[in-house]
């Protein structure tokens, strides 16, 4: 699998072997007692549910201490706060998942300016260099993402399709990436088709944003949705609306399983590997710890999920079996 | 006080007219005419106006002085000038004197600032394999940036579609922003100008196939905007000291290790450029390596190491590279880099070859220049340590004793990011070129400017352009 995106300064990306840890690492790590807390952007999703794991799993390995997990809601305020508290507390490291750009940009540069080794998750707050202001960026290739989700849409979609191309309104490396990753495959690929962009402010204006988005271009034949939750949100909302349209997505959550294995609404999902993602960054956190130098970017390639292969994409990621109701549709239990 | 009333009544009904004449702008025949200084007679007001509002504006856009008093003694011009000229940067939207400073006995002064956000600059790095986009405010702060792989051996009509819609992305990302007020482009050879222009007014001939496509035309055409272009190496420079490891030195060497290998000066605090901006092309030095000769970039550079590379994979030396082979991979320079940061023997002694060459040519730049700071960049020399390690041996073991004592050798941390900052940073030093600055500042922008207004009337005329139009996409 290789790596279609460019890291946020233009990096290339380095592959997750890159931070692989032998016993004598491990068994170093665990001499050095070393203390670590995470700062996410949610606690609630499945997503973040199974990164967590990867994380705190690994790091057990290891010997190192997790001393606190930070829910910050989606909110800037919330991840700030958390930050300058943590600083105080003193670990060895940090590893968090900003939520905003430029608003969280001083508190993370505090972090590292303390002393305390960042590790970033999924996003880079603007004006923070690798080596000096964090130690990595750990990421999904999100612009594969995108690139898996137009490619899997393509063939449902009649020539000069209108598609609806609903993105997120914040300054978010990942969704920017799969964004435009959607829109220049399709602008390559399928000059045909209008593309019509709407960007929601926050996943829970999902459902008014798709509304608009069908009440401006009554004719849209599709829909991508930077991913899944959000997307599920449009999915409801559209079929209250009686429009069945075929969908394409990011990450590979439960109703998003149910939804694709039905071929109804979604058509293609491009997933995420958030277990293997976590124990990368625990991986790189150590790496940092021991004082060796980490990549800039770690990247892990996503994988393209259809109706077929739904149960083994959805046992890849998420490491359990798939739900009841994929089972029964893709007519492996009766 | 009485006095500085006075004047400032009489010099800003002054500015009034003078504003007044701007608004209606010259016709493009009269416009050299214009430009042309004045010998005979009084001088206008908006004459002698322009040259202390230019003084003051870049006096407290660079920092030099933070207040009045400073600004007094910094430019010699009197108080009821300096308040009269702060009044109108003031109107015009550029500097601002709401916050109070730290009182050294007495009352607390004022503070004059630059507003850097009154304006945006655009900018793009091309270069061989990647194509980044961004946009800075006035201080050359990236707002946001964007990387992808590009190939820039497409068309050039084709590369510049892509640029517009990832330009207008981005504008698009910014609703209700301040307006754009230039485009910067980083691209990958050196543009040839001897210093003359203001800004680009035609499309250099930097890439083959360039003399037959109005890039700058098209995208000052769409934007709206001048553009400026300076090489990779010359913006990357710019970048390392205006935010990266060259913050607070005033003289640094830096070198870009690519497919290209080149090298950016920076003198008392400003980019040597040489005569034709053709300054630090390392790359063609001779160098030899045991019995084999040839230039620095085909000894050291990422195409010789990825050569290399696959040369030790096919032998079957490293045991990670010929796997990498096996899997039906390509052998790239990163991949030489990875391997020898992972530990391989092979790759470790490519990669310490590079840097021992690269090396031995910048410590003789070195001991010609004697700079406190040397930052190694380019993809090769920010994955790993290895290809530093050497070249610092290398340097160090050859410099004088002076040159080295204080001298730093440290790898860039700016990654492809140094272009873009650096980018903004032309823009907005060209924006507030003195030439440029006093022939637009009355308008408070610089599109404003004859030369602009000039160019946008040629673009007009020659639609539609020489090459494929561009329509860029719906977004």
């Amino acid at each position: 699998m290789t790596i279609s995106g460019l890291g946020p300064h233009g990096e290339r990306a380095s592959a997750p072997e890159r931070v692989l840890l032998l016993p004598e690492d491990r068994a170093r790590a665990r001499a050095g007692n070393f203390r670590v807390a995470i700062v996410l952007h949610t606690l609630a999703s499945d997503w973040a549910k199974q990164q967590l794991a990867g994380i705190i799993g690994t790091l057990g390995d290891c010997g190192v201490a997790v001393i606190e997990v930070v829910d910050c809601g989606f909110t800037p305020e919330v991840q700030i706060e958390a930050l300058d508290r943590l600083i105080r507390e003193a670990p060895d490291a940090i590893i968090s998942l900003p939520v905003a750009n430029t608003k969280v940009a001083a508190a993370h540069a505090r972090v590292s300016a303390a002393g305390i080794k960042l590790v970033l998750l999924d996003n880079v707050p603007t004006g923070l260099l690798p080596g000096k202001d964090y130690v990595s960026l750990v990421s999904a290739d999100n612009f594969g993402l995108g690139k898996i989700a137009a490619e899997g849409l393509s063939p449902h979609l009649p020539q000069e399709a209108e598609v609806g191309v609903m993105g997120y309104d914040a300054d978010f490396f990942a969704t920017n990436e799969r964004e435009i990753a959607f829109v220049k495959w399709m602008q390559v690929n399928r000059p045909d088709l209008k593309l019509r962009i709407l960007r929601f402010p926050s996943p829970a204006e999902a459902d008014s944003t798709v509304r608009n988005l069908a009440g401006a271009y009554p004719e849209i034949a599709a829909l991508f949705v930077v991913w899944d939750t959000p997307a599920m949100a449009a999915a409801e909302a559209l079929e209250s609306m009686d429009k069945a349209i075929p969908m394409a997505t990011v990450d590979l959550g439960h109703d998003a399983a149910i939804g694709l294995a039905a071929g109804s609404p979604l058509v293609a999902v491009a997933a995420q590997q958030p277990l293997r993602q976590g124990e990368a960054v625990a991986s790189t956190t150590v790496t940092a710890l021991l004082g060796r130098l980490t990549p800039a970017w770690i990247a892990l390639p996503g994988i393209a999920v259809t109706p077929t292969n739904v149960v083994e994409c959805f046992q890849t990621v998420w490491r359990m079996p798939a739900p009841r109701e994929v089972l029964l549709k893709r007519n492996l239990v009766h | 006080m009485l006095v500085g009333n006075i004047v400032f009544i009489k010099e800003s009904n002054g500015l009034d007219v003078a504003l007044e004449r701007m608004k209606h702008m010259p016709s493009t025949a009269a416009v050299e005419a214009e430009l042309r200084p004045r010998r005979k007679g009084r001088p206008r007001v908006s004459e002698t106006a322009a040259p202390s509002l230019v003084e003051i504006l870049n006096l407290v856009r660079t920092e030099q002085a933070t207040t009045r008093q400073e600004i007094e003694r910094q430019s010699e011009l009197g108080r009821a000038v300096v308040a009269d000229r702060l009044g109108t940067l003031s109107e015009l939207g550029l500097v601002d004197e709401s916050e109070l400073g730290v009182a050294t006995g007495g009352r607390a002064p004022r503070l004059v600032r630059f507003l850097s956000e009154r304006g945006r600059i655009l900018v793009a790095t091309l270069d061989q394999t990647a194509l980044g986009v961004g946009i800075a405010n006035l201080g050359g702060d990236l707002l946001m940036e964007h990387h992808e792989a590009a190939d820039l051996t497409q068309p050039v009509s084709a590369l510049c579609e892509r640029l517009v819609t990832l330009f207008r992305w981005i504008l698009d990302r910014q609703p209700g922003g301040p307006d754009l007020w230039g485009i910067s482009i980083s691209v990958p050879g050196a543009v040839p100008d001897g210093g003359e222009t203001l800004f680009q007014r035609a499309t250099p001939p930097v890439l083959p196939g360039w003399e037959r496509f109005p890039l700058v035309e098209t995208l000052a055409g769409t934007f709206d905007a001048p553009v400026w272009m300076r090489s990779s190496v010359e913006t990357m420079t710019m970048g390392e000291l205006h935010a990266g490891a060259g913050i607070s030195h005033r003289t640094m060497l830096f070198v870009k290790v690519g497919k290209r290998i080149g090298a950016g000066l920076v003198s008392d605090g400003v980019l040597y450029r040489g005569a034709q901006g053709a300054a630090g092309l390392i790359g063609s030095v001779p160098v030899s390596v045991g019995e084999r000769s040839g230039t620095l970039e085909a000894m050291a550079g990422s195409d010789h190491i990825a050569r290399e590379g696959r040369a030790i994979a096919e032998r079957g030396a490293s045991e990670i590279l010929a796997e990498q082979l096996r899997r039906g991979g390509e052998v790239s320079a990163i991949d030489v880099a990875n391997a020898a940061q992972m530990g391989d023997t092979a790759a470790i002694e490519i990669l310490s070859q590079s840097g021992r060459v690269i090396g031995q040519v910048i410590a003789t730049l070195a001991n010609m220049l004697n700079p406190e700071l040397i930052v190694l960049s380019g993809s090769i020399a920010q994955t790993n340590d290895i290809l530093l390690a050497s070249a610092r041996e290398a340097v160090y073991g050859a410099s004088h004793p002076l040159v080295s004592r204080d001298l730093q050798i440290v790898r860039s941390q700016m990654g492809s990011s140094s272009g873009l900052v650096g980018a903004a940073m032309v823009a907005t030093e060209g924006i507030f070129a003195p030439p440029m600055l006093r022939d637009w500042i009355m308008t408070g922008k610089p599109q404003a400017h004859p030369l602009f207004q000039q160019l946008k009337v040629r673009i007009a005329q020659e639609q539609p352009p020489r090459g494929r139009a561009v329509s860029p996409p719906e977004l």
